[in-house]
């Protein structure tokens, strides 16, 4: 079995806290992704879990063996890098072949295992070639062919797809998830990319210096974001900051701010009024309506196909982003209407940013 | 403020192909002269190794050999005691190549291997684990820096006098390393050692460490790493280290006149040998051996270039 628990992980640096402190258990089988901006420890973590680096403390256990003593070797994990790292002196059969090489396997067995895995990565043409000889995308599936062919039950993938150009990126990542599918494998994926996030993961540990900010299901993070800084992460365009304060008057607390005086709902925790909070809304909840409260004024629009992106200003010179139909006809100086659905605000504390409703 | 005279855009191509032409001729000139100054020597050595005695010190001085003889060279590389025919009368005692040509060899090939062997491996320790801290690599240059003869007499003392005594003194018999091969190969691998931990360093610094991860992550230990992985890689610069060092030790004078004699004798110190009580230096075979020793040298310089050409932009390893 190969559960993954991190207890108390810390990684210093000289006099850096690179990790600090994270306790996590990624499930047998999952597909979990690990995401955060450069920098925050992501790849820090992932070579802990894989032996590369030492924890300065706390301990990581795979199954029911405390690892940490353990060579990356001896893990039974598989790691795809992020420059992929194929022997650039061996041809694509000795790439895959070498951990079997290691491993001592009988030659008819590493010849079948070898064939094998590159039928599965359809990638059987390019074994007699040299890693150099091969496109950026056949690369990744030698690489992915070399990190299967020895059976790992954890395959640890420090972003395996920054090297790709958009197009094929979207590509592989389907192919991953099917991979993960069929192999049924547990799967530590680390990215800088949200919606790589969104799309692959059964669930998503959200890193920001050196600490784990939430951990949940890609729309439970969407949609319940426990600190701003996730909220502010996922999401394309950016979720819509307001800071303001709460007021409590005989109708219930509203959300004051420049030009918006908007109602919260009653689920709220008492307390709050007279508090500096920031409200957060995406675009697609920023609904223009004619006979809404609040005016603005358009700056700009973004016409994305599908929908358009309104970017207005109300009350003294604060920008908004609204997510409308296509079919909008309003332009640049044109005057609007808009309010928030109410259910889909999101509040955070302004001097903490961790979640309020 | 100046005024531009009007010039056509034909004129300033003309003008401008002008002054690139006599730039040109200056540039060609001035290489020239000094390609002539540095091969000069060169031309003279193979033209007297290929002259008879008489015509060794001649005024005004004869360009071409007047009549090429290949005695020079039969005398050089005779195998038994010269006969009558060739064994001029001042020649009383007939040097050959053969033992100073068979200890070079000996003595540069396996210092030059030892000094590769450990300093591949300082170099990779360096790279990867910053052995030394941050600035050793510089400190290991520097270390080449002092001049040989700085060194030398304090090496002879300790060869000659201090080792052989404290060993005796110590363990009860003479370690003796003046005028012994192992006592040459030691100090060649020792001065030689920084040019090749200073040369490896670039080529091992060249090979990402995600190589060496993956490789351990798929259960290599750190040998199996360094053979499989890095060793294949460097291949090519350990190639040209190992030239460039072997020509560092062909070449090398001064230490091997200080710690040998009578018994090692490497080219260099053969070559200084060769001359005779009654006629003075002999420069045909001094020349005829200069230019056997040339030989090698300008080989493996081609060599170098080769591989040097090949070691940095052969692209063996893609970013
Ligand atoms: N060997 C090291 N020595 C000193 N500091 C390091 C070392 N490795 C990483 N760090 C620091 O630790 C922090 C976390 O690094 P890490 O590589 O884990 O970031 P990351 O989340 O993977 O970022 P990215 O998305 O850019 O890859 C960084 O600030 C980095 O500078
Ligand atoms: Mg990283």
């Amino acid at each position: 079995m190969a559960r993954i628990q991190i207890k108390d992980l810390v990684k210093t640096f000289g006099a850096y806290n690179a990790v600090s402190g994270i306790n996590m258990e990624i499930k047998d089988g999952e597909f979990m992704i690990m995401v955060g901006p450069s920098g925050c420890g992501k790849t820090t973590t992932l070579n802990m879990i894989s032996g590369l680096e030492t924890p300065t403390s706390g301990h990581i256990i795979i199954g029911n063996t405390v690892v940490n003593d353990l060579e990356p070797g001896e893990r039974g994990l598989g790691m795809v890098f992020q420059d992929l790292a194929l022997f650039p002196h061996m041809t694509v059969y000795e790439n895959i072949a070498f951990g079997l090489r290691i491993k001592k396997e009988p030659r008819a067995e590493i010849d079948r295992r070898v064939t094998a895995a590159a039928e599965a990565l359809h990638i059987k043409s390019l074994l007699p070639k040299l890693p150099r000889q091969c496109s950026g995308g056949e690369s990744q599936r030698v690489a992915l062919a070399r990190t299967i062919v020895t059976n790992p039950a954890v395959f640890l993938m420090d972003e395996p797809l920054s090297s790709l150009d958009a197009k094929l990126r979207v590509d592989m990542r389907t192919e991953l998830k099917r991979l993960h599918e069929r192999l049924k494998a547990t799967f530590v994926y680390v990215t800088h990319d949200q919606a790589e996030a969104m799309t692959m993961a059964d669930s998503i540990v959200v890193m920001s210096k050196g600490k784990i900010e939430q951990l949940g299901t890609p729309l439970a993070i969407y949609n319940a974001p426990a600190t701003q800084f996730v909220a502010g992460f996922f999401g394309t365009p950016t979720m819509n900051f307001l800071e303001g304060i709460v007021e409590a008057n005989g109708r219930g607390r509203r959300f004051k701010a420049p030009g918006i005086d908007q109602p919260l709902p009653d689920s709220l925790p008492t307390g709050i009024a007279g508090k500096k909070i920031t409200l957060g809304v995406r675009s697609e909840h920023v609904l223009v309506d004619a006979s809404a409260p609040h005016a603005g004024t358009v700056l700009i629009t973004e016409p994305l196909g599908d929908t358009t992106l309104v970017h207005f200003e109300y009350g003294q010179g604060k920008t908004l982003v609204a997510k409308v139909p296509p079919t909008t006809t309003l332009g640049p100086g044109a005057m609007l209407n808009f309010h928030f659905a109410p259910q889909a605000c999101h509040l955070f504390d302004a001097a903490g940013g961790a979640r309020l409703n | 403020m100046a005024v531009l005279s009007t010039l056509t855009p034909e004129q300033a191509t003309a003008r401008r192909a002008r002054r690139e032409g006599r730039r040109r001729i200056l540039r060609h000139m001035a290489l020239l002269a000094w390609t002539g100054f540095i091969v000069f020597p060169v031309y003279w050595m193979v033209m007297t190794s290929f002259k008879d005695s008489g015509e060794w010190v001649t005024w005004p001085p004869n360009w071409f050999p007047r009549d090429p003889t290949l005695l020079n060279y039969s005398q050089i590389f005779a195998f038994a005691h010269l006969d009558a025919s060739q064994a001029r009368q001042a020649t009383e005692q007939s040097f050959t190549i053969w033992k100073g040509l068979g200890d070079a060899v000996l003595v540069c090939t396996t210092a030059s291997f030892a000094a590769l062997l450990l300093g591949t491996f300082l170099a990779y320790s360096i790279s990867r684990f910053n052995v030394g801290g941050k600035y050793f690599r510089h400190t290991i240059l520097t270390i080449r820096m002092i001049p040989p003869i700085v060194i030398a007499i304090s090496i002879l003392m300790y060869y000659a006098i201090i080792i052989p005594y404290v060993t005796s003194a110590l363990f009860g018999f003479r370690l003796k390393l003046f005028d012994t091969y192992i006592g040459l190969i030691l100090i060649y691998t020792v001065t030689t050692l920084p040019f090749v931990i200073w040369m490896m360093l670039t080529f091992i610094d060249e090979v990402p460490y995600t190589l060496e991860h993956a490789a351990r992550m798929m259960g290599a230990g750190r040998m199996t790493v360094i053979w499989k992985i890095v060793l294949p890689l460097v291949a090519s610069g350990m190639v040209v280290t190992f030239l460039f060092v072997f020509i560092l030790n062909w070449a090398e004078f001064l230490l091997a006149l200080t710690l040998t004699h009578p018994e090692v004798t490497t080219l260099t110190v053969l070559l200084n040998k060769f001359q005779s009580a009654s006629e003075g230096r002999l420069y045909g075979p001094q020349a005829a051996i200069g230019t056997m020793i040339t030989i090698p040298v300008v080989i493996l310089g081609m060599l170098i270039q080769n591989h040097l050409v090949k070691g940095f932009s052969f692209g063996t390893i893609r970013k």
